[in-house]
């Protein structure tokens, strides 16, 4: 039954402080659109987790197995034990606050549990109880509480608001990783069972078939075989894409989303149009055919498993080197943990472009080069010829994606492309971009469609630095270097920006790609009409 | 409304951007309210901008294209905040108690001004209906760029 119509007097008797509470009384609401649906029972099987079974969120009863606090417990020390990190942010934080006011979930939602020292401070209440002598003695009076069902209600609703964009910690003068955090309590939060389907069903379908789509092998050669056809279409040029050809001297690997979604699409037709052009001796594998990893949303143990295939395939394709395509967090696992997870790959060599002769000694210890990395090296050397003027229907901003951007410092790169390759070019306010960088709100597993209003609030900022350049500038593209930007931004914008697309820097290189024997290009990758036909060229 | 000054005007907005602000906790408050900088606090931006500006239509000429505009960045804020749909738009009424405070006027005159809240409410609630019609097209059209190049490769598929 609906509730009964208010009277006007009624209508302004509204409680304006839901949360005055103590926080630590207050629970979280499961209202729909702010949270993910559960895991499958099939996939928490296929991955071999603990305690699959039929549940969602809003449930009061989350089938929790009888030990589970004990479970968590000893999780919890374990962990401790193990990462230093861990026990470290779970003591050093002063709460000084810098943190407070940069997560873009707090600053779109105005929830205080949004802001990453209230956020940490979920758990670490608990640790402060169960791990230290003050929380043991004094309990609240020392920032401590109990671990109850509620505290791991909480837990599953706030840390499924972070994307593990890290921008708090950019701030934090102690330098605590917010995002190791997070991946500490969902890994706990999966000992008992608790996890989402956005993140565990493409992480069984990873862990099955290669990719997170869970594409066969056949369909994966039928994208790209189609995406070869398409180019034909509108250079006239026909490029080959190999897969898994045995000694190749490059193994090429990109998100999955860029052989099966728009815009990632284009994003794939112009990194096969560059590979072509400068004849670059390479492979595609049908079993690495991901660079993702949702293993990280989950736990250390599933990224690892779902990491190895980079590697195992390099080993058995007998290839010198990895290179890799606009994904995201790919590269933070890449940079920071693979080399650890599954490395060091001494089988590999250190990564040289054959065309320019660049020495990536940053990449000396993973053997895995960014694609924007590769191509800035080529243009730098006039390797390429460009007509920048093929973009020129396009006013074009740069979303720095969280992970290449704060995970490995990939700052510079994408925009000297982007320079080389078209001629309108604006930035978003500095507070906004770099280090900086507003998430999506939409990483880190959470870019399901179910908890969309959650989405949007984390959106909001980066939508707003936008909405500024589309205003001022007539900006009427973002770029961008990540998937699940690609995926999750067109989204955002269509509410909070309309009237501006997504696409990625390698969708404007192509379509600025001048290519031996192209036939006159009429339309871009989007296959639409080209404004301008002059051939300025570039390089 | 005729007589009305500029001091009333903003004593009005102020008064209203702080009840507006109370509708978010407590603790989020302070920073909503003082982080001036538009695009570290989008929110307290809105509010601070789009309050007087809405204001000025209350008591000007209720132009339906500004009256919109001013609306539209604040409900299309509240639309996905964790409110319900009484409470993202009930600090619209809030402009009632507030008026009747500030502004000493003859009944024909209040009931005059409460014509044009109500009106701004109305608005309102198309807005606040059109949003929440726009999440699930949003939604929908995300799904279908997932799998777009399947459908292109397979343009049979699910006629």
């Amino acid at each position: 039954m609906p509730e009964a119509t208010p009277k006007p007097e009624e209508l302004v008797q509204i409680n304006y402080d839901p949360h005055e509470k103590d926080w630590r009384k207050t629970r979280p609401e499961f209202r729909k659109g702010t949270f993910c649906h559960a895991a499958l029972p099939k996939d928490v099987k296929y991955l071999g987790l603990p305690n699959p079974r039929d549940w969602q969120p809003p449930d009061v009863d989350w089938k929790l197995p009888p030990n589970w606090k004990e479970i968590i417990l000893q999780g919890m020390k374990e962990r401790l034990e193990k990462f230093r990190s861990f026990r470290l942010f779970m003591d050093i934080c002063v709460r000084c606050g810098a943190c407070a006011d940069k997560c873009q979930f707090f600053l779109g939602s105005g929830d205080p549990k949004n802001m990453p020292v209230l956020r940490a401070e979920l758990i670490r209440s608990v640790y402060r109880r169960y791990f230290t002598t003050t929380g043991k003695l004094f309990r609240g009076l020392a920032g401590a509480r109990d671990l109850t069902e509620d505290v791991i209600k909480e837990w599953f609703y706030y840390f499924y608001q972070c994307s593990e964009c890290r921008r708090c910690s950019v701030f934090c003068p102690f330098g605590i990783d917010t995002a190791e955090i997070t991946m500490m309590v969902r890994e706990l939060l999966n000992l008992v069972g608790v996890n989402t389907n956005w993140v565990i069903g493409p992480v069984a379908n990873c862990y099955r078939v290669g990719n997170h789509l869970g594409i066969q092998p056949h369909g994966f050669k039928d994208s790209i075989d189609f995406a070869v056809d398409d180019l034909e279409e509108i250079t006239g040029v026909r490029v080959e894409a190999p897969i898994n050809r045995k000694g190749a001297e490059v193994l090429f690997i990109v998100p999955s989303a860029d052989y099966f979604a728009t815009p990632h699409y284009y994003t794939l037709l112009g990194y096969l149009m560059l590979f072509h052009e400068i004849g670059l001796d390479y492979t595609f594998s049908a079993y690495a055919a991901e660079g993702g990893n949702f293993g990280l949303f989950s736990s250390h143990e599933l990224a690892k498993r779902l990491n190895a295939k980079m590697y195992a395939e390099a080993k058995r394709l007998k290839v010198k080197w990895i290179l890799g395509g606009e994904c995201g967090h790919m590269w933070r696992v890449v940079n920071q943990y693979m080399d650890t997870m599954n490395g060091p790959a001494d089988f590999l060599e250190v990564p040289v472009s054959p065309f320019t002769g660049t020495r990536f000694e940053n990449t000396r210890s993973t053997k895995m080069v960014h694609i924007c990395e590769f191509t800035s090296d080529l243009i730098y050397h006039n390797k390429l010829r460009l007509n920048p003027s093929r973009n020129d229907h396009w006013k074009v901003t740069f979303h720095d994606s969280c992970n290449p951007a704060r995970g490995m410092g990939l700052l510079e790169e994408p925009r000297y492309i982007l320079r080389k390759v078209c001629n309108h070019f604006h930035e978003m306010p500095e507070n906004t971009i770099r280090e900086q960088t507003f998430c999506c709100g939409s990483g880190a597993g959470l870019g399901s469609d179910e908890n969309i209003e959650a989405r949007l609030r984390g959106g909001l900022p980066r939508a707003n630095a936008v909405k500024y350049v589309r205003d001022k500038h007539g900006v009427n593209l973002l770029t961008c270097i990540c998937a699940i930007d690609k995926a999750t931004l067109p989204t955002l914008l269509e509410y909070w920006t309309p009237g501006v697309d997504v696409g990625g820097i390698h969708e404007l290189l192509g379509n600025a790609l001048i290519m031996k024997g192209e036939k006159e290009r009429t339309t871009d990758l989007r296959g639409q009409p080209l404004q301008q036909k002059s051939e300025a060229v570039h390089a | 409304m005729p007589g009305i000054s500029p001091s009333q005007k903003q004593a009005i907005a102020e008064r209203w951007l702080a009840v507006a602000l109370e509708t978010y906790p407590a603790q989020s408050r302070q920073f909503l309210e003082g982080e001036k900088d538009p695009f570290r606090n989008p929110v307290g931006q809105s509010l601070r901008t789009q309050i007087p500006k809405l204001v000025d239509e209350l008591f000007g000429d209720m132009d339906p294209q500004r009256l919109g505009q001013a609306l539209e960045e604040l409900v299309r804020l509240r639309a996905v905040q964790q409110f319900t749909p009484r409470e993202a738009l009930g600090f619209l009424f809030l402009l009632k108690p507030i008026c009747r405070e500030e502004l000493p006027a003859d009944a024909q005159a209040r009931a005059e001004l409460e014509d044009r809240i109500d009106e701004i409410a109305l608005v309102g609630f198309d807005i606040f209906v059109r949003c929440r019609e726009q999440i699930y097209e949003i939604r929908a059209n995300e799904a279908k760029r997932r799998v777009a190049l399947l459908e292109r490769m397979n343009p049979e598929a699910g006629r």
